[in-house]
């Protein structure tokens, strides 16, 4: 099954911390949002392998933005 | 005056700041916007506005080249920086007057010298001002850091030599850190300060916060406007300033100002500027850092001396020389300022938003707001959250605190969370009423916050 791990919170991407092909787990960080000059991290909800990468560096994201496609286990 | 017309390189509340003693001098001004901002309230009090790219800063507020084109096509021949962006980049200052126009700040060379900490702790040391124990030059390896704890005991920071606006600093307790913590920081400050150069300091117990606002000409004239005490901060970024400071007795006064002379006399400083000075419990000073630029908290000061400090940075920018003296400085009363923030007042976690409503309380005695805020208005997230701020002045510290209290009270923004709660929530604290705090006290009061 595929899901998208979307944007918590409105800003700037910061850094995706992830790549496609990476197992991650519940709660562990993919992403950074820069909101406000605030470093917020976007946490998994999905054990999984990470699929696509939806956004790079500096993309601004409304919340609910998809970033990440995970296939979940 | 020289300039005719002014070029505000920034976006909200200072643009608006500024604007105001463009019209009380007779200069026109020029505000910039990027996509975020094309409906933002800073633009209408603008006597020309010009757009200048898209909401990421990168592309826009900090984009030298957009904006020395937009000097360009508005024919503007003075350029004011503001606080934060480009404020203290010495590209951005060599750009402006390469293009013609005039710097409103001190010279590209000082802006060069007195970004890295380390420059501005060894002036400090020629001069005899005291700096904060630990290192005068960055540090080689992780075995220096390890060296300097044996030697004089946890907890330490290690401090980017580039480093700003609350970013770069890391406290270290053990051993066991050093390695990982200066890795970090390190590659930090190589993508956001384009050096990963970093410096020990002592961390010292329980210190207040304590600033000196100064201005000088270029003809080396210096006078002293006064002490902050900025100690209420959250993520090494200031909450609420005041002056004088509780604490600081007239002897310390001479004693920071005549520090505050020697230091910027070295470093040939002109223009407005702030020597950040940290006071252990013990009354010892230290001299931190310099702010070359128009600090957030000036209204403070403005506000005590009567002193128009935008309007002082101008002058001296036009080459004209201070017109008043040391002695004509009157500091009168007190002063007490607290900046509402769009984050929520516990976490302090950013809250951006549309304002749905608003009141704001002009109508009370020496109360002074300074804002750009206006119904319906977007509150981006793209850049930094201070929303406005709220300055009330009084014969005495009560006074003054409770005239803050009030206008706070009165002050409505409905769309968003503000941290309206937490400066009242401080402002009327025992500890902060009888002025026992330190920087330590937000953190103590709200717990540990990121």
């Amino acid at each position: 099954m595929e899901a998208s791990i979307n944007a918590h919170m409105p800003g700037l991407v910061a850094r995706v911390v992830v790549a496609e092909g990476t197992r991650i787990t519940v709660g562990q960080e993919v992403a950074v949002i820069n909101c406000m000059k605030n470093e917020l991290s976007v946490l998994s909800q999905y054990n999984g392998v990470v699929k696509k990468i939806l956004v790079k560096e500096w993309d601004e994201m409304q919340v609910d933005h998809p970033m990440i496609i995970v296939e979940v286990n | 005056m020289i300039i005719k017309k002014l070029l505000i390189a920034n976006r909200g509340e200072i643009v608006s700041r500024i604007i105001r003693t463009c019209r009380d001098l007779g200069i026109g001004s020029v505000a910039v916007y990027s996509e975020a901002d094309r409906n933002s309230a800073f633009l209408k009090q603008a006597d020309e506005t010009y757009f200048i790219g898209p909401a990421n800063p990168i592309k826009s507020y900090l984009n030298i080249d957009v904006l020395i084109e937009a000097g360009k096509k508005s024919g503007a021949d003075a350029v004011h920086p503001g606080y934060g962006f480009l404020s203290e980049n010495a590209s951005f200052a060599e750009a402006v007057t390469s293009a013609g126009m005039t710097w409103v700040g001190p010279s590209a060379k000082v802006l060069k010298a007195v970004e890295s900490k380390c420059y501005c702790r060894n002036i400090a040391e020629k001069v005899g001002v005291p700096v904060n124990p630990g290192t005068l030059d960055p540090v080689k390896g992780f075995d220096e850091i390890a060296e300097f704890a044996r030697k004089h005991g946890y907890p330490i920071f290690l401090k980017l030599d580039r480093g700003g606006g609350g970013k770069g600093i890391e406290m270290i307790e053990d051993d066991h850190r050093i390695k990982e913590v200066f890795e970090r920081i390190s590659r930090i400050g190589h993508i956001a300060f384009n050096s990963s150069d970093c410096y020990i300091e002592k961390m010292l117990s329980r210190p207040r916060h304590i600033e000196v606002q100064f201005i000088g000409d270029r003809d080396g004239h210096y006078v002293c406007l006064g002490e902050r005490e900025c100690s209420i901060q959250r993520r090494h970024q200031k909450i609420i300033e005041e002056s004088p400071s509780p604490v600081v007795t007239e002897g310390e006064r001479q004693m920071i100002f005549d520090y505050t002379l020697r230091l910027a006399s070295a470093m040939g400083y002109h223009g407005a500027g702030t020597m950040e000075f940290l006071r252990s419990e013990h009354g010892v000073y230290y001299f931190m850092e310099v702010n070359a630029r128009l600090q957030v908290e000036h209204p403070v000061t403005e506000l005590i001396t009567g002193i128009d400090i935008v309007k002082n940075q101008l002058l001296i920018a036009s080459g004209a020389q201070l017109a008043f003296t040391q002695e004509q400085v009157q500091r009168r009363g007190h002063v007490i300022e607290a900046r509402v923030y769009a984050e929520d007042p516990l976490s302090f976690h950013p809250s951006p938003g549309i304002i749905r409503a608003l009141r704001i309380p002009l109508d009370l005695d020496h109360i002074r707001i300074d804002h750009a805020l206006a119904e319906n208005e977007t509150v981006p997230p793209f850049y930094d959250p201070l929303l406005a701020k709220t300055v009330a002045w009084g014969w005495t510290r009560p006074e003054a605190v409770n005239r803050l209290c009030l206008a706070l009270q009165r002050f409505n923004i409905e769309g968003l969370k503000t941290t309206i709660p937490t400066n009242f929530f401080i402002l009327k604290s025992r500890d902060f009423a009888e002025g026992h705090f330190n920087t330590g006290f937000v953190k103590e009061m709200f717990g540990d916050i990121r």
